[in-house]
């Protein structure tokens, strides 16, 4: 401390110090890099049927989006409805994540129905997103 | 003398201001990309048909026409009947309930016959498409 001129003591003191404050935002960082799960969204806005029993799914699911004129979504494009086996092996390869459709109203529930048989055959929890009940 | 001294201690330490710029760039950028999809809906967990037990008792079955008529043993009904004859229909299995849709019915009545069935206290609601 003796040797320490006086100088660079008031130096010191004056400059705030940031490195808790970058420690603070690097765990910050770090936090949302890893929780970061991009979803990837169906593409198109569907018009939901408004159901009574409606549960809040999972969050972090495979999405599918059924639109009026019976074309299946995932990710932005069209897509087949033999697949999306490989659509879902592609988007969750080892976690069993569950699948949800966004179905349009309007839609053809045969389509839907063979959706829902389709998606079941990759995950065994399929869920069909609504509107809250109000 | 002076000048040269606070010159030297000036150099010697990192400048960290643009390190913390970009992390909080970097930190801003994930808090946005960071979307939480909240999705609300019925899922119906149904076991699988390969389960030995339950193969062998008749699901309570529903019928959509492609005209919207929901059809339960061949005679009409109206969706609001759908829950209290789910809750009536008293049987071992009486959570297991399959929904039969014809092309041409609407996806929208058929998810609110499954809720129906859900709601008179069925857990499991199969749904099966009709060849034409």
């Amino acid at each position: 401390m003796k040797n320490i001129p006086r100088r660079s003591m008031d130096r010191i003191d004056q400059e705030i110090n940031v490195s808790p404050l970058i420690d603070v935002v690097f765990i910050l960082l770090i936090f949302f890099i890893v929780s970061a799960t991009f979803v990837s969204v169906p593409g198109i806005e569907v018009n939901r049927p408004k159901v009574q029993t409606a549960t809040s799914l999972q969050r972090n699911s495979i999405l599918f989006a059924l639109s009026n004129e019976n074309q299946l979504f995932h990710g932005g494009q069209e897509i087949q409805l033999d697949e999306m086996g490989t659509v879902i092996e592609n988007s969750d390869k080892k976690r069993d994540k569950p699948v949800i459709i966004q179905v349009d109203q309007w839609a053809d529930a045969s389509i839907l129905a063979k959706v829902v048989a389709q998606a079941r055959k990759s995950r065994s929890n399929v869920s069909i997103a609504t509107r809250k009940p109000s | 003398m002076k000048r040269r001294l606070t010159a030297h201690q000036e150099q010697t330490e990192i400048n960290v201001s643009p390190l913390i710029d970009m992390v909080f760039i970097l930190l801003i950028f994930f808090i946005v990309a960071t979307s939480f999809v909240n999705e609300i809906g019925i899922s119906s967990t149904y076991k699988d048909s390969a389960s030995p037990n339950s193969s062998n008792l008749e699901p309570l079955t529903f019928d959509l026409t492609s005209t919207g008529q929901i059809l339960q043993n061949g005679s009409p009904i109206g969706l609001e009947e759908v829950a209290p004859i789910v809750i009536r229909t008293e049987r071992e299995s009486s959570d297991k309930v399959l929904l039969r849709v014809s092309p041409g019915s609407r996806a929208g009545l058929a998810t609110q016959v499954m809720d129906q069935a859900l709601r008179g206290g069925a857990s499991t609601v199969k749904l099966a498409a009709l060849s034409e």
